[in-house]
């Protein structure tokens, strides 16, 4: 198919009429609608995307800086009076508050465990796959399936029905080989690693899904002159293959990191949070302080807590990055 | 040489099928739970159906046939929020990711690949941060625990994720065909309707996909902003098994969840191909 390149920029109109309506209808309700609303395409570009920025602004905007304002006052659902401006004291507050302190400690050690987990079975299926001759396009399709099915449904199979602590398999096969049941959800580190578990299921789901597209999309040139140049296997994957891979890797580590800090359907499924509150996530913890209890403002500012954190983390992880990148690929030079 | 690669063959197909298997037994653990009794789930582990049990319909009608447990309404509600802020998002965020792809905007020093950066870090954006905002807004339009109040929730995240992937998929489609119907005399309405949708109903439809699996799926909003005639599946099946009281219902909620994750993951494996750039929220090529 021939496509005639433009000439004019768009948005003018073209000079001969006699040119025009050839590829659409003349009569259609949409030409008549342009006719009658008579737009000039410079405006079009306005009516097009000014409807989705409204509902950003209503929807995400906004309450972000309504939630900030009120982080400075003494809201409380269940109290008659009016809220007043306090200042500061609900942030010097979640600072010193054990019941943030704790959910926030809980969801790094969440987010760390789970992320590394599921960094290191992901690279390790994934180029299994890479190198997968036969039942290639079987197993790539099967390994997205976990993206698909939600949270809460895993974390119910798993977390409930399968690590139940007497009717699970989890429990009958440790049992059945004759070794020590393990407490999964009654022990606040076995419950940890229950959740860790659970959350693996769909997590290294997308590593892989991104690791193998990232493989897939590699130059072959380098691996092939090293092959040439007689490196092994192992050292082609070593020198060649993982550096190139790297930014890849530092972007699907990045994305996983900040879903795993904002954990919450598979905790209030499997533990709700238990034992204690040994597996309390910080969006667990904002739920139960300002829907539950009412206490609006101080939700709020552990909602923004959370988001210092994984502001924090990130520009952090992005500065620790930037240098082992840059590095890999110089190394490649 | 030889042995060297049937040994890397057989490495490879090892961690193939183990993981294969750590991800589809959940899934046939809860096929066969679907059809096991509630006696069943309280002695002993079964695994395999006429052998250690003996598979019943019996949670299937306890569900759907209004004898019990009902779960008719949270799916009707799911199906009426995932589909009403699926389209919604779709028909705004297409509208936007389109005009990011063809024109220019500037508005003093913001460009639009800081618009294009902005749509997408609303999916990195921790929701707890609007728990708190949505719970009094909603409250005070009176949407709290109504469909029409959760459909409204969920544009905030379909929104900005639709118009960021239509206009990476535009992106990726030349320029010239639209400008070229432009001077043939299309208004810019008849090019969208004739040329840019057909040409780009493959992205559309993915974009559609992912927001209506991502609402489907979708916990914290409904626990925030719903509690009882609004609640939504995944809810519903949190609620459920986490009773305080009484013996927790395995069997009817091992059918609902089994329900419950048919239509994302047929929709999604029917459309992988052109959903998988969207999962990977274009970090990959």
């Amino acid at each position: 198919m021939e496509v005639p390149v433009a000439i004019r920029p768009a948005g003018q109109e073209p000079v001969d009429a006699s040119l025009a309506t050839k590829s659409a209808p003349a009569a259609s309700p949409f030409s008549r609608l342009a006719r009658a609303t008579a737009l000039s395409d410079q405006q079009y570009k306005w009516v097009l995307l000014l409807p989705a920025i409204v509902v950003i602004f209503l929807l995400a905007i906004f309450p972000m800086a309504f939630a900030f304002v009120v982080t400075f006052t003494n809201w409380d659902l269940y109290l008659v009076d009016p809220p007043k401006f306090i200042g500061l004291d609900q942030w010097i507050r979640v600072l010193t508050d054990i019941g943030f302190l704790i959910p926030a400690r809980n969801t790094i050690v969440f987010a760390a465990g789970a992320v590394t987990f599921e960094f290191l079975v992901g690279l390790i299926v994934a180029l299994a796959l890479n190198n997968c001759g036969r039942g290639r396009t079987f197993f790539r399709i099967a390994f997205l399936l976990p993206l698909m099915v939600s949270p809460v449904a895993v974390a119910f199979i798993m977390g409930r029905t399968m690590f139940d602590p007497s009717v699970g398999p989890a429990h009958d096969i440790l049992v059945s080989l004759g070794m020590m049941p393990i407490p999964w959800l009654i022990d606040s580190f076995w419950a940890m690693i229950t959740l860790i578990i659970v959350d693996s299921w769909g997590g290294t789901a997308f590593m892989i899904l991104m690791l193998t597209a990232g493989l897939q999309s590699l130059p072959q040139e380098p691996s092939e002159a090293a092959k040439v140049d007689g490196a092994s296997e192992w050292q082609n994957l070593r020198y060649v293959t993982l550096p190139l891979l790297a930014p890849v890797m530092v972007t699907a580590v990045l994305i996983r990191s900040l879903d795993a800090f904002k954990v919450v359907d598979i905790i209030a499924t499997i533990t709700g949070g238990g034992p204690g509150n040994a597996t309390e996530s910080l969006t667990l913890r904002v739920y139960n302080i300002a829907v539950r209890g009412g206490d609006v403002s101080y939700g709020a500012t552990a909602g923004y807590g959370l988001v210092i954190i994984m502001t924090v983390f990130t520009v952090l992880y992005l500065l620790a990055t930037r240098s082992s990148v840059s590095a890999a690929i110089g190394r490649e030079r | 040489m030889k042995q060297a690669r049937l040994v890397r063959s057989i490495v490879v197909y090892a961690i193939l099928i183990v993981w294969s298997l750590y991800l589809f037994f959940p899934l046939y653990w809860l096929f066969i739970a679907a059809f096991k009794t509630q006696l069943d789930f309280s002695r002993y582990a079964t695994y395999l159906p006429w052998v250690d049990f003996t598979p019943s319909i019996k949670p299937f009608v306890t569900v759907f046939g209004g004898t019990g447990m009902d779960a008719t309404s949270p799916f009707k509600n799911s199906i009426v929020i995932a589909l009403g802020s699926s389209i919604i998002a779709l028909i705004l965020g297409s509208m936007a990711g389109y005009a990011l792809a063809r024109y220019d905007f500037r508005a003093g020093r913001i460009r639009n690949e800081h618009i294009i950066l902005f749509l997408i870090t609303q999916r990195m954006f921790p929701v707890a941060v609007l728990a708190v905002p949505y719970l009094l807004m909603f409250r005070e339009l009176n949407l709290l625990d109504t469909q029409l109040g959760m459909i409204i929730g969920e544009l905030a995240f379909a929104t900005p994720f639709v118009a960021w992937l239509v206009r990476d998929f535009f992106a990726g489609l030349p320029r010239e065909i639209d400008e070229s119907a432009l001077i043939d005399g299309c208004s810019r309405l008849q090019v969208l309707r004739y040329i840019a949708f057909p040409l780009g109903a493959p992205g559309l439809v993915a974009a559609f996909i992912l927001v209506f699996i991502g609402s489907w799926n979708d916990y914290f909003l409904a626990l925030v902003l719903t509690f009882s005639q609004g609640i939504t599946v995944p809810l519903f099946i949190q609620m459920q098994s986490s009773l305080v009281t009484g013996v927790t219902p395995w069997a009817n909620i091992a059918v609902i969840t089994l329900v419950s994750i048919l239509p994302p993951v047929i929709a999604g494996l029917a459309l992988q191909r052109y959903i998988t750039r969207g999962l990977t929220l274009g970090a990959v090529k």
